[in-house]
């Protein structure tokens, strides 16, 4: 269902994804693998509340927990209450939806390339690169533009537009 | 010809060029307005936290963005069909042309009045003189009269070439065992230079056009002088 590289990505990372291999820490609970609405363990941002809980099977304890659960809510201690999220949910929107480091990774990767690709120029530039041709000289070219410019080319917005025949000088 | 720094078209040289820049502006705009709208839409979508995973159907969104561009295709074939029927307006030539391209130079014939026929090699990057352009030069020139229509007839004596100016907005296929047209008139004088517009081989960079547009007077003596 998901392509190769993807796979290998989950494997590698025991379910959490690339996100996972460049976000520090770990996040609360690591339950076995489980497909969709659940992707790769961590809910998506675009379909945050699947109808699924994210924990089906329960300890002694966590039975009790739902049991009480079915009772009056005001009964329930805080820590009870984060537990039965967490049941439900595994992540809150805050750790669903946080940053990661994969920008960084990324910007060096690209920095790296860049760079080796600079380094391979250079080497062409000195070992690949036959002489210049003899018109391109500083002096041919001033010839050039000064035949250009004499032969007026391009008189009404271009070259010769810009040059005053007058005081011989570009136009300011 | 083309300078420095050049940004866009050359100067126009003839009034058909001229059209062919308006039509440039008129349709570059459009595309502009598009392709920005289009940017301005992928960074909304990229730059948004909401999300919207159960579209089904967008039955009023589909209708414009169907009935829109073929607007717009509209608006960009009317101009151009208009240009193209102007291009073969009746234009009484006062002079007929022939060049022929062959790998890899182009022959030219005035054969109206006496038989006058060159060939025009570009000139090699180590014979040319400073001030000269490297692969633009040529030993002899087409020269034609100003402010005139010329017709050009255009073939082939061996491989698919192209006769291209593009100052004048001329752009015509070469092709053996065929007669394409084309018509010259310039608005100014002076040198306007153009290149092979079609692969014709290993030279096919090197066998440029350059065409010397003059006063009526110096193509007469040019012509008689080399007859």
């Amino acid at each position: 269902m998901l392509p190769r590289a993807a796979w290998s990505l989950l494997m590698r990372t025991g379910g959490l994804g690339a996100r996972g291999t460049h976000s520090p820490g770990s996040t609360a609970g690591s339950q076995r693998r489980r497909i969709s609405p659940y992707v790769d363990c961590y809910a998506q941002r675009s379909y945050p509340m699947p109808d699924e809980p994210f924990c089906t099977e329960l300890s002694e304890e966590q039975r009790a927990l739902k049991e009480k659960e079915k009772g009056s809510w005001t009964q329930l201690s805080q820590a009870e209450k984060v537990a039965l999220y967490r049941l439900q949910f595994h992540e809150t929107f805050a750790e669903m939806n946080h940053r990661s480091n994969q920008w960084k990774t990324v910007m060096g990767c690209v920095f790296f390339f860049i760079g080796f690709t600079a380094l391979v120029i250079w080497w062409q530039r000195v070992y690949v690169f036959p002489e210049k041709v003899v018109t391109l000289t500083e002096e041919r070219k001033a010839q050039q533009l000064q035949r250009l410019l004499d032969m007026k080319s391009n008189p009404i917005q271009g070259l010769a537009a810009h040059w005053d025949y007058e005081k011989k000088e570009w136009k300011k | 010809m083309a300078y420095p720094s050049q940004l866009g078209l050359q100067d126009a040289t003839s009034p058909i060029m001229e059209e062919l820049m308006n039509f440039h502006d008129h349709t570059l705009m459009i595309v502009f307005l598009i392709s920005s709208l289009v940017l301005y839409v992928i960074t909304l979508m990229l730059t948004t936290k909401l999300t919207h995973t159960s579209t089904m159907d967008a039955q009023e969104v589909e209708t414009i963005w169907t009935i829109l561009p073929a607007v717009i295709l509209i608006l960009i074939a009317l101009p151009s069909l208009r240009i193209l029927y102007m291009m073969d307006e009746i234009n009484n030539p006062v002079l007929t042309v022939k060049t022929m391209g062959h790998q890899w130079y182009w022959s030219y014939e005035y054969t109206d009045y006496e038989d006058l026929w060159f060939d025009s090699y570009m000139i090699p990057t180590t014979d040319l003189k400073p001030g000269e352009l490297r692969l633009l030069e040529v030993d002899n020139r087409v020269v034609l009269p100003m402010e005139l229509p010329i017709r050009m007839l255009i073939s082939s004596e061996d491989v698919l070439h192209s006769w291209a100016v593009p100052s004048l907005g001329l752009k015509t296929d070469a092709i053996k065992g065929r007669l394409n047209q084309a018509t010259i008139s310039s608005n100014r004088p002076g040198l306007f230079y153009g290149q092979c517009s079609e692969i014709c081989g290993s030279n096919h960079s090197f066998m440029p056009i350059v065409l010397e547009l003059v006063n009526l007077k110096y193509f007469e003596n040019w012509s008689v002088s080399m007859v």
